[in-house]
């Protein structure tokens, strides 16, 4: 087997009216983005607990996004401010933990914002390229 | 008539109560009287078996109260979890004081309904230390104890032969005994969260060692202060300008050793290591729960978020049951050292709590258990 090189696994937490959209609009404009993102889908942003974001760190990921509706779009009212407050408290937990800031991040992106969607993602594979793999990943995980 | 924001000194009527309490008896007879006159239903206080060990029991038994006189500075227990679904009157260290109030946020305890007599605190010590350090320091077999008390600074134990040994709280701590490390940089000496705050600082003069000093924080601690004078249970009387300076002096001077201990106890790790450091300080957890168990502010119970997602064939490089818990306590955690103590695997997990908590509730201006106040996000609300 070659030794390919290495890319940076991303999941990308999209609520289902906006920044899904968003991901969805990148993928159709067919702006540039790398291939080993792997968006997950939730009802609003709102719902991704910080133990979805362990979760996806302590199984293998180099880098985490939390997406949704911006501020005064959301769906469910505001269950995006309230995913502000809980992301403010994980960002502090893991960077005391000794993660890199680089490798968690949040964004507001609406449906339309197809090229904002696509350069964030670029932008963060950039960056975490050059921490390399995420300390948290398990022994014989790419 | 007792009045909010009253500064007292106090004592039992009953001299057989006053001998025996830690500094007068003022407790004692308040918890009894609250129990006589049906204020409450129930009691919490100390049984105790030995100097070292104490189990708290909640009774309605007026003469198991009265016979609970004393500070048990070796049973660092909380016991916020004892007054929980029950109308009682308790005695409360600052840190139960707090978990009391963190329960009654959280619908667990009935604040309304509960009387809180808090004790100030200098710090509490593990038995299993204080065993060890009888044996290294002084020279004495524990069995052979019969009194403790601490004085001037210095630890003194009592035996049974009537010898008496002191030794300086900071050659015992240097030596890597003395107070649990949580109540070296605990800086909450006077319970001024609790209903009533009593303590031996501040008696000065003939009263010295036979009185309590007490301050009134609230109307159920008026209550439960005048519920006991009218009961013919206390006597007291207004603590002087000095008497109330000297206290105050006290806990200044005990705020400022737990702020510089602090900064001993937490040295800065730098950002690259700091992982590293966590993985190598919970590498020997067996993952037994007791952690999650005792802490007295967590009000999950059994289906809790942190261990129902958590399962060791994981396998993964740091435990999850932890991870969930580090975020979970940083806007509760008390640092009351209850998760160190009972931790089989000696892991310091207290002081990796507070690691997490201390920064996140200083940037909020927030601290837990002073007063109803919920935490600064609690103001995202459905509009
Ligand atoms: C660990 C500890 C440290 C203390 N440090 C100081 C100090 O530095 N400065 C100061 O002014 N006062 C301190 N106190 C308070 C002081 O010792 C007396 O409790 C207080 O002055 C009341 O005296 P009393 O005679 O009225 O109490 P008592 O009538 O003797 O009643 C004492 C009550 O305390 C309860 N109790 C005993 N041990 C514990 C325990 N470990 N946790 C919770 N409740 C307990 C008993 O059940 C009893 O109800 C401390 C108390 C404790 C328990
Ligand atoms: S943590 Fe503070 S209040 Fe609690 S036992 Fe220690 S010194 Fe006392
Ligand atoms: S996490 Fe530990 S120190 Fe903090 S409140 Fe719970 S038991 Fe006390
Ligand atoms: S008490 Fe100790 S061994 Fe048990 S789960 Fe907590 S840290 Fe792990
Ligand atoms: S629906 Fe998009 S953030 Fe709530």
């Amino acid at each position: 087997m070659t030794e390919e090189e290495w890319t940076p696994k991303i999941v990308a937490f999209c609520c289902n009216w906006c920044s899904y959209g968003g991901a969805d609009t990148a993928g159709m404009g067919r702006f540039q983005q790398p291939a080993s993102t792997r968006v997950i889908r939730v009802m609003c942003s709102g719902r991704i607990d910080p133990l979805h974001v362990f979760n996806a760190f302590l199984e293998g990921a180099d880098a985490v996004l939390v997406t949704g509706c911006h501020i005064g779009d959301c769906h469910y009212v505001n269950g995006n401010e309230k995913t502000q407050v809980k992301y403010e408290f994980l960002e502090e937990m893991l960077l005391q933990l000794g993660l890199e800031p680089d490798r968690l991040h949040l964004n507001w992106i609406s449906a339309s914002e197809g090229e904002r969607f696509a350069n964030f993602i670029n932008d963060v594979t950039a960056k975490v390229k050059e921490l390399g793999p995420s300390p948290l990943k398990p022994a014989g995980v790419r | 008539m007792v009045e909010v924001g009253d500064m007292l000194v106090g004592y039992a009527t009953d001299e057989n109560i006053r001998s025996r309490g830690a500094s007068g008896g003022l407790v004692t007879a308040v918890l009894a009287a609250a129990l006589e006159k049906g204020l409450v239903e129930n009691v919490v206080v100390m049984k105790h078996i030995n100097e070292f060990e104490a189990v708290p029991i909640i009774t309605d038994d007026v003469e198991e109260v009265l016979a609970s006189t004393g500070s048990l500075h070796s049973v660092p227990v909380n016991l916020a979890k004892y007054a929980m679904g029950r109308k009682v009157a308790m005695p409360a260290k600052p840190c139960d004081a707090q978990a009391v109030i963190e329960q009654g946020k959280r619908g667990m305890i009935d604040l309304d309904n509960t009387y809180v007599v808090g004790l100030n605190c200098g710090g509490s010590m593990h038995p299993v230390t204080t065993k060890k350090m009888l044996i290294e320091m002084y020279d004495i077999d524990p069995e052979d104890v019969v009194g403790e008390d601490i004085e001037k600074g210095k630890l003194i134990f009592k035996t049974k032969n009537g010898e008496e040994k002191a030794i300086a709280i900071d050659e015992l701590e240097e030596a890597g005994f003395g107070r649990r490390e949580s109540c070296r940089f605990c800086t909450l000496k006077i319970p001024v969260n609790a209903d009533l705050a009593c303590g031996n600082w501040g008696v000065i003069g003939d009263l010295a060692g036979s009185a309590t000093f007490c301050q009134v924080m609230n109307e159920k601690g008026a209550k439960l202060l005048g519920n006991a004078i009218d009961a013919g249970r206390i006597e007291v009387q207004p603590a002087s300008d000095k008497a109330i300076a000297i206290r105050a002096k006290v806990n200044s001077v005990m705020e400022d050793l737990g702020n510089t201990l602090e900064k001993e106890i937490f040295p800065d790790i730098p950002d690259e290591e700091r992982m590293q450091y966590y993985m190598e300080q919970m590498e020997d957890c067996i993952d037994c729960g007791a952690c999650k168990e005792v802490c007295p502010v967590c009000a999950c119970g059994d289906d809790a978020k942190c261990t129902m997602f958590h399962s060791l064939v994981d396998n993964y490089k740091m435990s999850m049951y932890h991870m969930v818990r580090l975020l979970h306590l940083s806007d509760s955690c008390i640092g009351c050292g209850q998760c160190s103590d009972v931790c089989p695997s000696d892991i310091p997990i207290t002081l990796l709590q507070s690691r997490f908590a201390i920064p996140s509730q200083r940037r909020r201006d927030y601290k837990p258990g002073m007063n109803l106040d919920t935490p600064p996000f609690f103001e995202v609300m459905l509009k």
